[in-house]
């Protein structure tokens, strides 16, 4: 039934041209420079430490590396983080109806 | 990040979290929804992170589920502001009483102030408004409002036709307006109408007093025109005479006309000097160039710098030197005695007083000399002829006998 849905929005989102994350609810990850990057639509910080962060998506993981990252704002939906940001890596798992 | 300006509004601090789970920590705070920012770790691996202090007293059992502990770093915001400035009672008190002091001078009567252009002295003004409480240093709340203590001062100043008061901050303005009174005439003494000069009368118009002449009458210098004393012997009253009488006089005018005019006229020639004005000097830049004029006329203009109404002593002058020169012209006789004649008449006129007409006027003479007409003129004119004299009035009643 999941499937189905999804699917259906996919192809709404083609046919009605939408951004995908509206009709999808990815996270958006806007990055200015090495300096900023803002998360929205995560699911929950899954690890925290000066050198990487990695949050929650809706099917799987994101990776933010770097060095001295720093969390200015966090809030239900959105991250901000700080610090030189090195890598962002996605994690996607499969794992079917989530 | 400082902190926002709400955020300092509400107070918040820098804490730190030792021991226990960070990431739980930071997912469960984010999912109750508490405001936490600028999270960072330390040297030591400990997470630091500013927090408002309302969600710092919510923090409590999400800490006692990741089993971490806080220590506060430093306090910001008004609310701690305030806790210090709790604990320094005489400054808080001070500052109290400032503003308590402000309030209660700002109420007061500071300045009382008298406007408008008036006859009425300023102390009369003050001892009135002092009467009706309103006087420097009085409270303002005292006071009675402004419209029933403009209309009480009304009734205080008799000579003032509307009295306004107004309240300034602390400043009350009186505006007098004076009452315009009639002029007080000088009293005049029982007098006469006399004629000025010899005169043939042409119009009596008696106001008070009784006429003596009538028209056509010819009357000498000092003649009783209109009496002041009216009754027979026994019941008489004197009064001052007042009213019109004109007479034809004559007047014999001798002129000496010129047949030379001299009339000035610009050459055309000018010069142009500007100067730069400071203060009250000037300083000539341009205009040195050229002869000097024989004869000349200077127009100067005059413009200073100002900043609205406010005049700088700064500015700038132009003079503009014409040359002038003196032609003399010719007349003919005729244009001479032309000349000679208007002149004498507006000479007359002007002597003769208001209401003064030529009558007629007959060239006795006409004599032409030495570049000159000569002209013997008598003018007829009808003038004002009255002249006042006051009289001395003789005791009216016998002084009456006392007894037998």
């Amino acid at each position: 039934m999941m499937r189905v849905s999804r699917k259906l929005r996919k192809w709404t989102a083609t046919i009605l041209d939408l951004p995908q994350d509206v009709a999808l609810d990815l996270p958006r990850i806007t990055m200015i420079g090495g300096l900023q990057l803002t998360v929205e639509n995560h699911r929950g910080v899954l690890h925290f430490s000066p050198q990487s962060l990695r949050l929650a998506m809706d099917r799987g993981e994101m990776e933010v590396t770097g060095e001295n990252l720093i969390i200015r704002t966090i809030g239900t939906e959105e991250v901000f983080v700080e610090g030189t940001i090195l890598g962002v890596q996605l994690h996607p798992t499969n794992k079917p109806g989530v | 990040m400082k902190g926002t300006w709400l955020e300092t509004v509400r107070g918040f601090v820098w804490v730190k979290l030792i021991g226990g789970d960070a990431d739980k920590f930071l997912n469960e705070a984010t999912a109750a929804n508490i405001k936490v920012w600028q999270i960072s770790f330390e040297k030591d691996g400990s997470l630091t992170f500013g927090i408002s202090i309302p969600d710092f007293f919510k923090l409590r059992p999400l800490l006692r589920k990741c089993g971490c502990r806080t220590r506060i770093l430093s306090r910001h915001g008004v609310p701690f502001k305030l806790e210090r400035l709790a604990r320094r009672k005489v400054f808080a008190g001070g500052m109290l009483a400032f503003v308590i002091a402000l309030f209660v001078l700002s109420m007061l009567v500071w300045n009382v102030k008298i406007e408008g252009d008036t006859a009425i002295p300023e102390s009369r003004i003050l001892a009135a408004a002092r009467a009706e409480g309103l006087y420097k240093y009085q409270w303002s709340w005292r006071m009675e409002d402004t419209s029933t203590l403009s209309k009480n001062m009304a009734r205080r100043l008799p000579d003032a036709a509307w009295v306004g008061v107004e309240k300034k901050g602390a400043t009350i303005m009186i505006t007098v307006v004076d009452s315009t009174k009639p002029e007080k005439r000088p009293l005049e003494s029982p007098s006469h109408l006399v004629a000025k000069t010899d005169s043939v009368v042409t119009k009596v118009i008696a106001e008070s007093g009784r006429p003596k002449v009538e028209r056509n009458d010819r009357v000498k210098k000092g003649d009783v025109l209109i009496s002041g004393l009216l009754g027979d012997e026994k019941n008489n009253k004197a009064v001052v005479s007042k009213g019109t009488v004109m007479g034809l006089v004559w007047h014999e005018y001798r002129i000496a006309a010129p047949t030379t005019k001299k009339i000035k006229s610009y050459t055309g020639a000018s010069k142009t000097r500007n100067y730069w004005i400071i203060g009250n000097r000037a300083l000539q830049i341009s205009g040195y160039k050229g002869e000097e004029y024989e004869q000349s006329q200077i127009k100067s203009s005059m413009q200073r710098s100002r900043i609205r109404d406010w005049v700088l002593p700064f500015g700038s002058m132009k003079e503009v030197e014409m040359e002038v020169i003196e032609t003399e012209q010719k007349l003919t006789p005729e244009e001479a005695k032309q000349a000679g004649l208007s002149a004498a008449r507006s000479d007359l006129l002007a002597k003769s007083g208001v209401g003064a007409v030529i009558k007629a006027e007959n060239i006795l003479h006409e004599q032409t000399e030495n570049g000159k007409v000569m002209l013997t003129v008598l003018f007829e004119v009808e003038q004002s002829i009255a002249e006042p004299r006051p009289f001395v009035q003789a005791p009216e009643t016998p002084p009456i006998p006392q007894g037998e």
